[in-house]
């Protein structure tokens, strides 16, 4: 039997006799909670003020907790005790159990998104759509921050290589678990936080980011790299497990045939496709994908670029390690499909098109 | 993880041929586990119209947003408490909740099943995991 379930069983309630009217005050009862929790989570100062202007009984009470500070361990037992759960009111009784689930989450200093989710379970899974709508809204407002700590290690370089197929990284912070997956991005670079983000919807991306700048700021350098640590010993024991494979090390360069083919489909192009595919290419994939290159197309694609362009793609080859060859011609590939839609729109001769589509479509 | 309750246990007993309905139940859950392992996790958004009971299809959703552990199984755990089920409908529900677990841990189709199969109860579970195994050997990859 599930944990939850079993903990869970005494507390059953029949949210049947609860209007539909209460619901929706409760629902926005939720959405003020979650708030303060944000709030919380930046100073817990905050809380006082919001107990003190506080009108609900359950709510006051439980602010009133946060505030003196009640250990997370004893605060469901203190805020039992200091409001009794009334069993005879359903709709009381509701809001007395989403109020104490709230105050829990708060304290835990939980995501808003997660404790908005955790209180409107109480509501049925009908407010599971409004509860929806009100994070898109909350996650469109929200200020983006790109700072980044960067505890030294192979981290990043392992995201890096995980992330040439997406199920790969996927699967690693899945079975890794957020807390540990939060705690070693938060000592990576921006890079790595914006290969892991598109793995999730755009609520599940935002609590990402929010709870590893939080953690940047909360944990020490050691505690970071021991939930690296962490992270790379659960890489290690998917990919001994055969989940994955990562590249050998004696593979750190590109099959030479897969170099001839990407230059030659380089060297075949006009230089506006060129500039127009590389402008807009991430300054970290053109230095992998160049790996994989003969001299002559880097000279081909510099020659094409301003001088601001050329130092951006010289920066990230600088600050790129040997990376496996599954890796680099990944990275090949991936440059190759873009340049093959640039091109098929620009309606490049058939040749220059099928030596691209032959290296986009390159088997490893 | 099992931890039995004796209240649990009886709200989760149900008729022999409800329990039919178990496997291809846990066949269709270990699909999804395939899906999100084979295209990604935001790929489930594709089936999520096929799914016709809402306690599962709310769980892929949470799953797709990243929530895990702890919180996943305490948010679903409060839908089903609300609900008031018994019989099938809660067993049902407790193997929905412990493959939505599995699924966000990201484990392979084999464990899911291994964790969800003891739901057929100890007599039963043996003929169901050999049936499952048949199926994954004749490739039935549904």
């Amino acid at each position: 039997m599930i944990r939850a379930i079993a903990d869970a069983a005494g507390d059953s309630l029949d949210i049947s006799k609860v209007s539909r009217q209460k619901k929706d005050a409760l629902f926005e009862l939720a959405a003020r909670i979650a708030l303060l929790s944000e709030q919380y989570r930046a100073s817990h100062a905050a809380i006082a003020r919001a107990a003190a202007a506080e009108k609900r009984k359950a709510l006051k009470a439980g602010l009133d907790l946060l505030t003196v500070g009640v250990s997370r361990d004893s605060l469901e037992s203190g805020f039992s005790a200091s409001v009794p759960r009334p069993r005879a009111d359903a709709g009381a009784e509701l809001e007395w159990m989403l109020v104490r689930s709230g105050i829990c989450g708060i304290a835990a200093e939980e995501h808003y998104s997660i404790l908005m989710r955790r209180m409107t379970a109480f509501l049925g899974v009908e407010y599971y759509g409004k509860a929806e709508l009100w994070l898109l809204e909350k996650v469109k407002r929200r200020k983006t921050r790109s700072e980044s700590l960067v505890v030294p290690g192979e981290l990043p370089d392992v995201i890096r290589i995980l992330a040439m197929d997406k199920r790969n990284l996927e699967r690693a912070l899945h079975a890794s678990g957020r807390d540990i997956a939060t705690a070693a991005l938060a000592g990576c670079p921006q890079e790595s936080m914006d290969l892991a983000r598109p793995l999730y919807g755009k609520i599940g991306a935002a609590a990402l980011e929010d709870d590893a700048a939080r953690l940047r700021s909360r944990l020490s350098g050691d505690e970071i790299a021991q939930a690296q640590a962490t992270f790379l010993e659960v890489v290690r024991s998917l990919e001994e497990r055969g989940e994955f494979r990562l590249g050998e090390e004696d593979e750190l360069s590109a099959d030479p045939e897969f170099v001839a083919a990407l230059t030659k489909a380089i060297l075949g192009l006009d230089s506006s496709l060129i500039k127009g595919a590389f402008r807009s290419a991430q300054g970290v994939l053109v230095a992998t994908a160049m790996q994989g290159m003969q001299p002559a197309a880097h000279d081909r694609i510099l020659e094409t670029l301003s001088k601001k362009e050329i130092k951006r793609i010289l920066d990230a080859i600088d600050d790129s390690d040997p990376l496996p060859r599954r890796a680099l011609q990944g990275a090949g590939k991936e440059l190759a499909s873009r340049l093959f839609e640039a091109a098929a729109a620009a309606k490049a001769p058939r040749a220059a098109l099928e030596r691209l589509a032959a290296v986009r479509d390159w088997e490893d | 993880m099992i931890q039995w309750n004796a209240d649990l246990a009886r709200r989760l007993q149900c008729r022999d041929e409800e329990k039919k309905d178990l496997g291809p139940y846990i066949a269709r859950l270990m699909d999804l586990d395939r899906k999100a392992r084979g295209e990604g996790f935001l790929s489930l958004e594709s089936e999520l119209p096929a799914i016709d009971d809402p306690l599962l299809e709310v769980g892929v959703r949470l799953v797709m947003e990243g929530v895990s552990g702890e919180a996943l199984e305490e948010i679903l755990a409060t839908y089903l408490l609300i609900e008031a089920r018994s019989g099938w409908p809660f067993l049902k529900a407790c193997v929905a909740i412990e493959g939505l677990l599995a699924l966000a841990e990201s484990d392979d189709p084999a464990l899911m099943a291994r964790k969800l199969l003891p739901y057929f109860g100890a007599d039963r579970a043996l003929a169901a995991l050999e049936e499952l195994e048949k199926g994954s050997a004749n490739g039935s990859a549904r």
